[in-house]
């Protein structure tokens, strides 16, 4: 059983806490990613799991043994994961197929066997007819490629991945993102994840866990993440938001100001501090229009309704964004709206977003 | 977790060494390194320091006090002010004009210019100052020779023993230095620079003046600094040069402070303000280079143009060749000249050709083969132990093996700051008398050698690792490489080529030595540079030719394998 516990896990450079006691359980071939601000500690955290980094507090197990603690060290030779780096640490004095068939060295396979499996990994990745190359002869995709063949190849209870599509240019960015989750389907090896782009912890992940400054803020399924927010880092750090400051006036009722008081979905988990509250209100949640009959007619069904004047409109092709200027209270919103009917800057217009788009979330 | 009483933190902690250790046997082998190097370097500036503050009486301040208060030694810290002064001088005005030419203008023959400042750079300055004594001797030198027959006159046009000419030299053989600091920054500055000053109505040569000198300014002074030092620490040119006039260096009263009877307390303090000396020129230059704001020479740099030199091209070219006739043509013939001539000042005709000094340095007198045999076995020993070291050192300190790793560093590149003639005082006082003597045999030599040229085979080695990223390793541990598979496997792979290079740069930098073995051969362990020094006491020119021309074929040999073999490498990563 590849599962992997984090138990209170810490580990400090020079003083400042890398890692500062996270707890996560990962299950038996769960994908999860670590996604988190540069510094947040999502890759030291990947470098303890491997074995590179020896932790100051709190232990990791693998199954019911425990591969890491301040006294304990298992090699990371010996820990059966495989890892893929940002660099892809391809070795560029061994060919493509020299690169694949290293870990399996460490065997004791026949020749004939190693062959066939490198053989095989090659043509699952995309790489057949390319066993002879150099990795300088080979584009970026194609040596993440060869490194995802070398991690596969030898059969990994846990596999770390860290960064790994941060150095290619868009497109093959996304193609990579389903190649990988594609991958993940077929072996079902527990994958740990890290990255810093939520697209991507979003499109290749079971579950999400998201950090900041050394400690886990919130895991979860990606749309949980994304619908519930626990804290407004979450919430800016995932996706677009437009977070709003307020007063709570009993449980689902948040005061904007005077006279602007909106309903609210409220999480019991989220813990406010008594009276100031926020909620997180995404962009795409809220729907525009000029008609002020339809206005009311939404805000009669429960939308809550603001008023305002475009400032700006910005258009994408597939949408427009639009930043909203609700004076005299001292906020903006941002809105993405459909393409098909753009309205103009300063040009008067009603916002509406049903309550449980408006999310609370703590003041973190 | 089971629960780690606070009593026990202390336990916990050497229970953590412990499980370190079990888990990487490798440990001891940095340790062992680490240590090794650390005493390498802290025995002799430790003598030193003890032995300037000692007098038979114990701890007293007495040798300082004589040798600040005396004459000669006045006199020679003064010379040798003067003399790595415009030594500095005139190696940033050479240097810089030729790297800015080389670099920036359309001049011709750009490749066996550099090639030919290379030369220069590798010739080891006392062979040079050996040559001018040749070339610019009063009576029997080759150019007042020609001077003479050209004018009728009975003077002397040059005289090499002097001020002047031990300045002129010894410039000569140190403004690479400056050459290659300039041009390593000219070659960054990009055109887009100086075209914003064109653009806004600058001329060419008003351009150069108000951007690219001010720009290239860091590198100048870092280039004054380094040639000063440079000066400040040889020992050979003004040995060879000023000697004969009565002109004193620092490092030269040293020397003679080491004859019968032996003064090792004032040598000791005379040292010691050398060592400040270079310690804070050095510290200096870090200041000057490591500062921020001239980040525009930082990076790729854009595109470059040339400056037209138009109808001056050949007058400059001509100009060019000249300065590097001073440093390498003339030298070098000269050398050959009396190498294959039974008279060296006589003309070059058929009756005066002969193979004798070869036969006769090679085979025939007994210290110079000795010397060879010794010089060659002290390289090759010194550049293999020494690039071991220096591997094993730069590899701790880039992969930060155990805590305090970096301050590696510090000791590895220590030598850097101690002159030669300092370092021998050093190792003197350390190794002449129990528990451990070597003086005596070549092993003293071995040391010195190897404490000499850490500070190369470390840069050499510490940037071939910086360029292998650690995720190279990491991704064959991760799949069941242990830490020495891993090293074998891929590590040492890529290292490789690097790794050689630093052999060779040690070596070189061994077979040419001369300030450290002078003070530290003995009759049965000369070498090449000693004999060479010996020889010139004797009138033997032919050998000391002989020996110099197989000195110089050895490194460039090396220089260009070397080259040769890098470049190699940077192509097959490219392809």
């Amino acid at each position: 059983m590849a599962t992997v516990s984090l138990l209170g896990l810490t580990k400090k450079f020079t003083d400042a806490a890398a890692v500062d006691a996270l707890d996560l359980e990962i299950a038996d071939g769960e994908f999860v990613a670590l996604l988190g601000p540069s510094g947040c500690g999502k890759t030291t955290t990947l470098r303890l799991i491997a074995g590179f980094l020896q932790p100051d507090s709190g232990e990791i197990r693998v199954g019911t043994q425990v591969v890491s603690s301040p006294f304990i060290l298992v090699p990371p030779e010996r820990r059966s994961m495989s890892m893929i780096f940002q660099s892809y640490a391809v070795w560029p004095h061994m060919t493509v197929f020299q690169n694949v068939a290293y870990g399996l060295k460490f065997k004791k396979l026949s020749r004939h066997e190693i062959d066939r499996k490198v053989v095989e990994v090659l043509r699952l990745v995309h790489l057949d007819g390319l066993k002879d190359r150099y990795p300088s002869e080979l584009s970026g995709g194609q040596q993440q490629r060869v490194a995802l063949a070398r991690a596969l190849v030898v059969e990994p209870q846990i596999l770390l991945m860290d960064e790994p599509l941060s150095n290619l240019d868009a497109n093959l960015r996304e193609e990579m993102r389903f190649e990988i989750r594609r991958l993940h389907e077929e072996f079902g090896i527990t994958t740990v994840y890290v990255t810093h782009d939520q697209a991507e912890a979003m499109a290749t992940s079971d579950r999400v866990a998201v950090l900041n400054g050394g400690r886990m803020v919130q895991a979860g399924r990606p749309a949980e993440i994304f619908d519930h927010p626990r804290t407004r880092f979450v919430a800016e750090f995932v996706g677009k938001a437009n977070i709003l400051d307020g007063r709570m006036d009993g449980d689902s009722r948040l005061q904007l100001g005077e006279g602007l008081e909106i309903r609210v979905a409220r999480n019991p988990d989220v813990s406010l501090s008594p009276g100031e509250a926020s909620v997180c209100l995404r962009p795409h949640n809220i729907l525009l229009t000029a008609d002020k009959s339809e206005a009311q007619a939404l805000s009669s069904r429960n939308y809550n309704l603001f008023a305002g004047v475009i400032q700006r409109r910005i258009y994408f092709g597939e949408s427009a964004d639009y930043t909203i200027d609700l004076a005299p209270y001292p906020f903006t919103l941002r809105v993405v709206g459909p393409p098909a009917n753009l309205y103009d800057k300063g040009q008067r217009i009603f916002a509406l977003a049903l309550p449980e788009h408006c999310v609370v979330v703590s003041n973190q | 977790m089971p629960a780690v009483g606070t009593d026990t933190l202390a336990n916990a902690r050497n229970r953590r060494w412990l499980g370190l250790r079990a888990y990487d046997p490798s440990l001891l082998v940095w340790l062992g390194a680490a240590l090794f190097l650390v005493g390498l370097m802290v025995f002799p500036l430790g003598a030193i320091f003890s032995a300037s503050l000692r007098d038979q009486a114990g701890l007293s301040l007495r040798n300082y006090v004589a040798v600040f208060t005396h004459d000669a030694f006045l006199a020679a810290i003064w010379n040798t002010v003067i003399i790595s002064f415009w030594v500095g001088l005139l190696s940033i005005i050479l240097g810089g004009l030729l790297a800015w030419l080389v670099t920036r203008t359309d001049l011709p023959w750009k490749k066996a210019i550099r090639a030919l400042v290379m030369a220069s750079f590798v010739t080891p300055p006392f062979l040079g100052a050996f040559a001018w004594t040749l070339l610019a001797g009063p009576n029997a030198g080759m150019l007042n020779q020609l001077y003479r027959t050209l004018t009728g006159s009975e003077n002397a046009l040059f005289n090499v023993f002097t001020m002047h000419g031990l300045i002129f030299v010894m410039a000569l053989y140190s403004f690479p230095y400056a050459f290659s600091l300039v041009a390593n920054v000219c070659d960054l500055i990009s055109s887009d620079l100086e075209d914003a000053a064109i653009i806004l109505g600058a001329r060419k040569l008003r351009t150069a003046w108000t951007i690219t000198l001010p720009l290239a300014l860091p590198a100048l002074v870092s280039g004054f600094i380094i040639a000063f030092l440079q000066a400040l620490s040889l020992f050979g040119a003004p040995a060879i040069l000023g000697l004969p006039a009565g002109i004193h260096t620092i490092t030269t009263q040293i020397w003679t402070l080491f004859h019968y009877p032996p003064r090792l307390d004032l040598a000791a303090a005379f040292s010691i303000p050398l060592l400040l000396a270079t310690m804070s020129l050095i510290a200096l230059q870090k200041k000057i280079l490591g500062r921020r704001g001239f980040s525009t020479v930082g990076g790729k740099g854009g595109q470059r143009r040339l400056v037209k030199l138009g109808w001056g091209r050949l007058p400059v070219l001509v100009l060019v060749l000249g300065v590097l006739a001073l440093s390498v043509f003339l030298p070098y013939w000269i050398l050959l000249k009396a190498a294959f001539s039974r008279a060296w000042a006589m003309p070059l005709e058929w009756s005066n050709f002969t193979l004798n000094n070869f036969n006769f340095a090679l085979f025939q007198y007994s210290d110079t083969r000795a010397a060879i045999f010794n010089t060659f076995k002290l390289g090759i020993l010194t550049a293999t132990v020494g690039t071991l070291l220096a591997t094993l050192i730069a590899y701790i300190t880039n992969r930060n093996l155990f805590p305090g790793a970096r301050y590696l560093t510090f000791f590895a590149l220590a030598p850097l700051v101690i002159p030669g003639i300092v370092l021998a005082v050093g190792l003197f006082i350390v190794y002449a008398q129990p528990p451990i003597v070597l003086y005596g045999t070549i092993w003293i030599l071995f040391v010195a050698y190897l404490t000499k040229e850490m500070p190369v085979g470390f840069s050499q080695a510490e940037s071939t690792f910086k360029s292998i990223h650690t995720e190279l390793e990491d991704a064959s541990r991760i799949i069941g490489a242990n830490r020495l598979t891993s090293l074998k496997d891929i590590t040492a792979p890529l290292a490789k080529s690097g790794l050689i290079a630093a052999w060779c740069f040690i070596f070189i930098g061994v077979i040419r030595e001369l300030s450290v073995s002078i003070l530290l051969f003995a009759p049965t362990s000369k070498v090449v540079s000693v004999v060479i020094f010996d020889l010139k006491e004797e009138g033997q020119i032919g050998a000391i030719a002989v020996l110099g021309i197989l000195m110089l074929a050895v490194s460039f040999f090396i220089v260009f394998g070397v080259r040769w073999m890098l470049d190699r490498d940077l192509v097959a990563t490219r392809e």
